[in-house]
Formats: structure tokens, C-alpha cells, sequence
């Protein structure tokens, strides 16, 4: 009985924290027993990664440069999550969406059209392609049963391919680069930086508020959140199932076709092949683990995704000035998600 | 002839990688253990793999290294879910990340960057007498140790699941986890020995593609294999005499993309080398009516 009691004094919110809290420092940790193995000053470590972000204008940007990728790849997994399906194509999804924006905004380009009608139309592009191509994995799980964990992988290879496919085609490569890259986009096809902040945290913003009205306040969100919570009562009641996957494959993929449209208009301004990618890995694979460390809870997504680019901006300056191989943190973040879901079911297994 | 020949050599190692990865997801499966963690398991064995061979200068550690790589992770897998019955789809991705994050991080502390690459020993080739001879036929038999270690592990496993009383008991556990524990099967135990030998065989395969193949490590040097033996361990309804047709399918499938990529002409190549991932999907569209899954497969289990 007494236990009750604590439990509801506590509440929620001090449960959850102190499962990030535990679950954190048991990754710093294992960081750190790492970190000194190799021999290098676990204090300075430490230091390194968690406060570079904050310590100067350049470092706040790169981290907000991240963020802004990151919050797109992580939505692309947790809206298919809601239903418990594994959305691993985040990154295949940016990919196509950035390649088509790119090759809408090169092939428009002689027509010399205003960035007012350029601008959205490379965006919906994007949008368009990545949802499409997401779509075609929750339509091989709604229609053919097939695990969306391997379509979803299967389609990664191909969105990859696709990008080499385009960047080193005679009409779009730059004939004056070795790697493959297209020509510059435009100026009007391209989005500029405010005060070193890519402007594309506006719609950042927009997709943070879309996703929010969306889950909570429409009726297909709450579809899909019925679905995730009782299949079988959400059958019943006339939900249905199929339409459901592939909505959430749809939204999941738009969003991170735009997130790819937008880091090649903000960040790149040309389609590079490897784009899509921070510190060498891809933004696909830290959308799962960010979305898994909020459990796939679409509300806690830009806070995690702010706090995993603080990481990643640190886990650059780890490998910069003391290198520390980057990898680290990438295996310290994989810590915290396997001690967060270990932890978070202990919990939840004692309620 | 001669064309064919080669075919069939080359077919066949990549054969040797794709069954053993589906052949470790199948045993395990086998007593309801769904491991998609496959891809980082391969890719942390191949880094260890890898680096103990080109140290020690011998191939037989660099496998065992991969083997015994692959064991923990599959000890990891087995501990969180049996003990905290963790999702199993959320900790294969969850080893997925740490294996893709761990193998690049032992290559750089261990070997750090060369100006050339670094080459494992050669592993030791075996030609069958007679039977090496025969043209095709000889593809099969005229290779290196570990497509005989492929071949046996088939035939084991066959063996063991459809010939034995044990093999039985654990298929059981796989369909019907309470009915096999009620007859006095050791169900917690069975699914760790099943998981964590599984995932050895996956780590022989990680370890097969520096050693033997590439003869260097490079980073994601699995190239989605992991994730296409998911595939295969499917099709093949969890049976180990048909991870081996779809090990050989897909492996053909690889061979003839790069085949053809060579000789494509005025048709893209990324095109062709798009094909084994696409033929990936369209396999398991055609022959979705055919699978069967282990009942309980991916479902935890807990007496009460």
C-alpha cells in the first residue's frame, strides 16, 4: 500500500525523469569507462560533449543545423510507430525527397520562375516523394504482410542508389567535381539563413505544430492512436487497419521528404551524394533512436531530437580536438535507448 | 562453360554469407525468438573478425573471434528480452545501431587509418578430388572451408530440428511456448542456446566478408545483407533445408546485378544494382501465400 502512495506522489513526470536520469548516467558511465580505457581524460570528455553546443554561437548553430533533420527523420519513424511498425526508410524518405526536390528545381530552372512559386514547389515535391516512397512499404505490409522493417531497409539501397543514379547524370552533374554532385540549385529555389540559423526551422516549427494538431485533435489521429492502443477494439469499432498503416507510412515519409528538401535547399543548395548524413551516419538512424528514447511519444520528439544533436555536436568536437572516434558517442546513444526500454519495463512491468 | 563455371564459385560464397545469417534467424526463431538484429551482429564480427586475423595472422581465430562476437551479442538479445521482456523488434534495431557503432570504433582504435589496406590471411581452400572435376558441379565443391562449415551447419540444423526428439521439443516451443513448458521443456533456456548460437553463425558470416571476401574491413561492409536474410529466413518458412535455396536465390540474384552492371549499356548501372533489394520484396510478394511462421515467433513468454 505504502508503495502505491509513492508512486502517485511521485507522478508520471518524476517516474519518467528518473528514467532518463538513471539511464543516462549508466551511458555516461559505460562513456566514460570507455573514454579512459583509451586512454584520454574522462572530464575533459565529458566536458567536451555536452557543453560545445553551448559555449558559442557557431556551436548553438550546428546544433540547431542538426536538430532541424533530426526532428523530420524521427517523426518518420514515430507516426508508424504509434501502431507498433518500424518505419527504418527515414532516411531513404529524405533522400528521395531532397533528389526529386532537386531535380524539380534543375530541370524549372530555365524558366527563371519567382522563389515565391519555386520555393513551395520544390517543397511539395519533396513531400510528395518521400511519402510516396514510404508508402510503397506500409502498402507491402497492408497489402502483402511483408515486415516493413526489411521493405523500409530494402528501400533505403534504392532511394541511395537513386541519389548516385541523378548526381551523376550528364544533365544535372557538375562536370567540374569528381564526387557526385548536380549543379547549383537556382538562388531562388533555395532558402537563406537568418543570424546563422537555417530558415528551415520555420517549418521545423510548422511540422512540430502539424504533428500536434494532427495526433491530438483530428479524428484521424485519434484512428491511429486507437489502433496503437487496441487493434482489436479499433477493428471493432470500424477502424480500418489497412488504411490506417498507410496513412502513417504516408505522413511519416511526407515529413521526412521534406526535411530532405529542405536540407538541400538550406544547407547545400546542389544535391550532394552522402547528404542526409551527420557526423558520417545517417539521420535515419538517429530519428529511431531519438524517437525510441520518447518511446515513440510524437510530443517529446523535438525536445530528445534538440538534446541528441547536442551529442552529435559534441561527439564532433570529441573526434576534432582530442580524437575520440565519433563512433563512441553513436554507441554511448545506442546505450542510452537500450537502458531507457529496459529501465522504462521494469518500471512498468511493478506497476 | 567456363562462364558458368565461375558463376557458380562465386554464387556459391555469397550463398555461404546469406544462409548462415538466415540460418542463425531461423534457429532462433525456431523457439520464438525473431532476431532482426542480424546486420549489426554482422558488422561487429566482421570488424573483430577482421582484425584478429590480420593480427594474429590466422584466419581460424578471425572466424572464431567473429563466432564468439556474434554469441554475445545473441547473449545480450536473449538476457534483456527473456529478462525484461523488451520488445524484440525494438532491441534488434537497438543492437542493429550498437554493432554498426561498435565495429567502426574497434577498427579505428585497433588499426586506425593506413595508407594501404590491410589483407587478412587467406582462408584455406578445399578441392573435393573426383567431384571437383565435373564442370559446374565443381563450383560447389572447390572452395574455401567455410562453404563446407555452411554446407554442415545446413544439414546440422536440418538434422536436429526434423530428426530428433530434442529438435522436435524445441520446434515446439517455437509453435506453442505454455504446451512445451508443461511437458517439462526448459523454454528459458532453449531460446538463450537458441539465440546465442544463432547469432554465432551470423557472426561467421559477419566475419566471412573481410576475411574471404573483400580480404579488407570497410566500414558497412554488410551492405544490408543482414536485413535481406530477415527475407530469406521468411521465405524459407523457418525450415533450414530451404534457407539454403533462398541463401543460393538471392545470392545468384547479387551476382548477376554486378554481372550485368558491367554490360549495361545505355540503361543506367544503379539501376542494376538496385536489383537484389527490389527482387528482395518482389520474392516475398510472390511467395507470401506459402509461409509459414513458427505460431509463436517474436511473442514474449512468461508463466502465469
Amino acid at each position: 500500500m505504502a508503495e502505491k502512495k509513492d508512486k502517485k506522489v511521485l507522478g508520471p513526470f518524476l517516474r519518467n525523469i528518473s528514467v532518463y536520469l538513471i539511464a543516462i548516467l549508466l551511458a555516461f558511465a559505460v562513456f566514460s569507462v570507455l573514454v579512459a580505457l583509451m586512454g584520454f581524460d574522462i572530464f575533459r570528455a565529458l566536458r567536451t560533449l555536452t557543453t560545445t553546443s553551448f559555449k558559442s554561437a557557431f556551436g548553438f548553430q550546428e546544433t540547431i543545423k542538426k536538430t532541424i533533420p533530426l526532428i523530420f527523420t524521427t517523426y518518420a519513424f514515430t507516426i508508424p510507430f504509434m501502431i507498433k511498425f518500424f518505419n527504418i526508410g527515414g532516411w531513404g524518405q529524405m533522400l528521395m525527397g531532397g533528389t526529386v526536390a532537386t531535380v524539380v528545381g534543375l530541370s524549372l530552372a530555365p524558366l527563371n520562375l519567382p522563389a515565391v512559386v519555386l520555393v513551395p514547389l520544390l517543397l511539395i515535391s519533396g513531400i510528395l516523394a518521400g511519402g510516396l516512397f514510404a508508402l510503397i512499404a506500409g502498402y507491402l505490409k497492408a497489402k502483402y504482410d511483408i515486415n516493413p522493417i526489411i521493405s523500409t531497409i530494402m528501400l533505403n539501397f534504392v532511394a541511395a542508389l537513386f541519389v548516385n543514379f541523378i548526381a551523376t547524370a550528364p544533365r544535372f552533374k557538375d562536370p567540374l567535381e569528381g564526387h557526385p554532385i548536380t549543379i547549383p540549385l537556382p538562388k531562388s529555389a533555395t532558402l537563406p539563413f537568418i543570424g546563422g540559423i537555417p530558415s528551415s526551422i520555420i517549418f521545423a516549427i510548422l511540422a512540430i505544430i502539424f504533428v500536434y494538431i494532427l495526433i491530438k485533435k483530428t479524428r484521424l489521429g485519434y484512428e491511429i492512436t486507437a489502433v496503437g492502443y487496441n487493434l482489436f477494439a479499433a477493428q471493432t469499432y470500424g477502424i480500418n487497419f489497412a488504411k490506417t498503416i498507410m496513412v502513417t507510412f504516408l505522413i511519416g515519409g511526407s515529413l521526412a521528404g521534406l526535411g530532405g528538401a529542405l536540407e538541400i535547399m538550406t544547407i547545400h543548395g546542389k544535391l550532394i551524394e552522402g547528404f542526409a548524413k551527420t557526423s558520417g551516419a545517417q539521420y535515419g538512424i538517429f530519428g529511431i533512436l531519438t524517437s525510441l528514447i520518447v518511446a515513440g511519444d510524437p510530443i517529446g520528439v523535438p525536445i530528445a531530437a534538440f538534446l541528441m544533436s547536442v551529442l552529435l555536436v559534441g561527439a564532433d568536437a570529441l573526434q576534432r580536438t582530442m580524437q575520440i572516434p565519433v563512433e563512441l558517442v553513436f554507441l554511448s546513444q545506442a546505450l542510452i535507448v537500450l537502458f531507457i526500454v529496459v529501465i522504462r519495463k521494469k518500471f512498468s512491468v511493478r506497476r | 562453360m567456363e562462364f558458368l563455371n565461375n558463376f557458380v564459385t562465386q554464387t556459391m560464397v555469397y550463398t555461404t554469407v546469406y544462409t548462415l545469417v538466415a540460418l542463425g534467424i531461423v534457429i532462433a526463431g525456431r523457439t520464438g525468438i525473431f532476431n532482426v538484429s542480424g546486420e549489426g551482429v554482422m558488422l561487429a564480427a566482421a570488424s573483430s573478425g577482421f582484425i584478429t586475423a590480420y593480427l594474429t595472422g590466422n584466419w581460424f581465430l578471425g572466424f572464431l573471434v567473429g563466432a564468439l562476437m556474434g554469441a554475445a551479442f545473441g547473449l545480450m538479445l536473449a538476457f534483456i528480452h527473456e529478462t525484461f521482456k523488451v520488445n524484440q523488434f525494438i532491441l534488434g534495431i537497438s543492437l542493429v545501431i550498437l554493432g554498426g557503432g561498435l565495429s567502426d570504433l574497434i577498427y579505428k582504435i585497433v588499426i586506425g587509418v593506413r595508407l594501404s589496406a590491410p589483407e587478412a590471411p587467406p582462408t584455406p581452400v578445399v578441392r573435393i578430388p573426383v567431384i571437383s572435376n565435373i564442370p559446374i558441379i565443381s563450383g560447389f565443391f572447390n572452395q574455401d572451408v567455410i562453404v563446407y562449415f555452411m554446407y554442415a551447419a545446413t544439414i546440422v540444423a536440418y538434422w536436429f530440428f526434423y530428426k530428433t526428439k530434442i529438435g522436435l521439443e524445441t520446434r515446439a516451443i517455437g509453435e506453442n511456448p505454455k504446451a512445451a513448458d508443461v511437458v517439462g521443456v526448459n523454454v528459458v533456456g532453449r531460446r538463450y542456446l537458441a539465440t546465442i548460437i544463432g547469432s554465432a553463425l551470423i557472426g561467421v558470416a559477419g566475419a566471412y566478408l573481410p576475411i574471404a571476401i573483400t580480404g579488407t574491413y570497410s566500414p558497412d561492409i554488410s551492405a544490408g545483407r543482414g536485413f535481406m536474410a530477415i527475407g530469406i529466413a521468411i521465405f524459407a518458412s523457418w525450415k533450414p533445408q530451404r534457407a539454403i535455396l533462398g541463401g543460393f536465390l538471392f545470392a545468384a540474384i547479387e551476382v548477376i546485378s554486378y554481372q550485368l552492371q558491367l554490360i549495361s549499356g545505355n540503361i543506367p548501372y544503379q539501376f542494376f544494382l538496385m536489383l537484389p533489394f527490389v527482387s528482395v520484396l518482389i520474392i516475398m510478394m510472390i511467395f507470401r501465400k506459402q509461409v509459414e511462421f513458427p505460431a509463436s515467433v517474436g511473442k514474449p513468454y512468461s508463466r502465469e
